[in-house]
């Protein structure tokens, strides 16, 4: 489902710190982030309704682990687990990683991603788009996820989403959902 | 009613699209309330109170206009809540409601009499008659028109009446009558007029199988995919189905709305408004879409010619198969 050759590779800046990253406890401290957002966003979570309690499984394809979590406020929890282990998960999202941070802040469109299959969603659809709404709304930085500050938070951000130019251009136009409107 | 510029109306699923839908160069946008009372009502979609006080200063902050969308139909015994949520966006500061049910606009033109009532496209008017009976009964100042209309009923139907029509141009197409479409009731027990969702999320699935993947709304398949092929949302209209030993797309093919080249068209058809559709759409897309029509109506009202306007709008019609609908008389 996840397209090859026009996939985007990761800048130079985040292959680098990627290593040092995975050597660290990156669970515990991407928990940590997650629920200082909630403290200074704690709107953003508000949004998810019932499906903050959802599991959520992502899988970055690039990457040799993937990540579980629980996006549940201050209760928030992420853990990095072995790409088996799906089964306590409601919903799982695959894509490659640089893909995955670009719907972050909304430079990617989720829903062009899913339909144009560059990722691909499996699980209970309602929790998907909560969490992709959420997302939306929130204009996250990749640096506000992997709790980054200062000068190293902008270094990430620029090289990520300079990155994500080239995955834009793989992006599709879907109809979406149909329904009546106003 | 053609002489003065036409206004562009853009969705807003939430604060951040607004703004972005505002910046993008929208003169409305229309968004509506975290629940039943809305024609978009999906999860982590849609506006608080608090989200659409902050939402109006901002538009009006930036001379663009709110809409609020109070569009389904109230239940019975619990009309409670459509009226608050027309008290909150008259508190709000929204320039006007859009509803539908006559519950709503009998309330709203009671009680607040300072806000412009458009009639939902979910009212299905399209008489001078029925335009007529909302006008005169709720003082509608508006009305979005059913997209079962060619550009000369739409003369035609301009000619007689002394409000203004809101006509769609672009994103996701309803193929039947709005406000009377059963389908979803019959499949998954929920409706669009009545819950606020076509093809409720919780009842999606998209299943991977041996050759395709398959798109379902309540166990019922309503489209196969190719491995590789782009998927798209499981909508009963635009469902393949099989027919008379036939597999076909039945009631509609899987197009969406683009009527970009009919603005000028639209306009000598005296329509005020051009809406675009897409509550449901993410910010980045809806930067896009308002950007080229802002530049598309912008050319219009300047005399710009059809070639011109092609060009402008032409990178909105990549991907997705697109139809005029009705307006240009061919669509089925
Ligand atoms: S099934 Fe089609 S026609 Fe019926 S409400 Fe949904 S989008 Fe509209």
């Amino acid at each position: 489902m996840v397209t090859g050759s026009t996939e985007p590779t990761l800048p130079a800046v985040v292959r680098h710190l990627f290593p040092t990253i995975a050597g660290l406890p990156l669970g515990p401290l991407l928990t940590l982030s997650l629920r200082s957002l909630a403290g200074r966003q704690p709107r953003l979570f508000e949004r998810l309704g019932e499906h903050r309690s959802a599991c959520y499984f992502i899988d970055p394809v690039d990457l040799a682990f993937a990540f579980t979590v629980i996006p549940d406020g201050e209760r928030s929890l992420v853990r990095v687990v072995r790409k088996s282990e799906t089964a306590t998960s409601s919903v799982l999202i695959r894509g490659p990683l640089l893909t995955l941070l670009g719907l972050l802040d909304g430079t990617l469109d989720g829903d062009a991603l899913f339909f144009s299959r560059v990722i691909s969603i499996s699980g209970r659809t309602e929790a998907v788009l909560a969490l992709r709404n959420t997302i939306e709304d929130a204009e996250l930085r990749p640096a506000d996820l992997l709790g980054l500050h200062g000068h190293l938070a902008r270094l990430v951000d620029r090289g990520i989403l300079g990155a994500l130019n080239v995955a834009r251009q793989m992006t599709d136009r879907n109809p979406g959902c149909e329904a009546p409107e106003a | 009613m053609t002489n003065a510029r036409m206004e562009l109306v853009c969705p807003a699923g939430t604060p951040a699209t607004l703004r972005a839908a505002v910046q993008a160069g929208a003169d409305a946008v229309y968004c509506g309330f975290r629940d039943e009372t809305n024609a978009r009502n999906f999860p982590g979609l849609n506006f608080s109170g608090e989200e659409l006080a902050e939402g109006v200063r901002f538009a009006h902050d930036h001379g663009s206009k709110v809409l609020v969308a109070i569009n389904t139909f109230a239940r019975v015994n619990d009309v409670d809540l459509w009226k608050r949520a027309a008290d909150t966006a008259a508190e709000c500061g929204a320039n006007a409601i859009i509803a539908a049910d006559i519950a709503v606009l009998d309330h709203v033109a009671k009680n607040h009499k300072q806000i412009r009532l458009h009639l939902s496209v979910q009212a299905a008017a399209a008489t001078p008659e029925a335009i007529g009976f909302y006008a005169n009964s709720f003082g509608v100042r508006r009305v979005v028109l059913p997209r079962v209309l060619s550009i000369q009923e739409i003369a035609a139907l301009n000619r007689a009446i002394d409000v203004e029509t809101e006509a769609f141009v672009f994103g996701g197409l309803c193929v039947m009558i709005e406000g009377r479409c059963y389908l979803s009731s019959y499949a998954t027990g929920k409706s669009p007029n009545l819950n606020g969702v076509c093809s409720p999320p919780e009842m999606v699935s998209y299943d991977d199988e041996a050759t395709s993947t398959a798109a379902r709304l309540s166990g019922f398949t309503i489209d196969r995919y190719e491995p590789g092929e782009p998927v798209g949302y499981p909508t009963l209209c635009k469902g393949k189905f099989k027919a008379g030993g036939k597999t076909s797309y039945l009631f509609e093919d899987p197009v969406s709305l683009n009527a970009g080249g009919m603005i000028a068209g639209l306009k000598a058809a005296g329509v005020t408004a051009l809406k675009i559709e897409g509550r449901q759409r993410g910010k980045g897309y809806v930067t896009e879409v308002v950007r080229a029509f802002r530049k598309a109506v912008d050319a219009v009202e300047e005399g710009g010619d059809a070639i011109e306007i092609d060009r402008i709008l032409a990178g909105q019609s990549e991907g997705a198969r697109q139809t005029a609908g009705a307006y240009s008389k061919k669509w089925r």
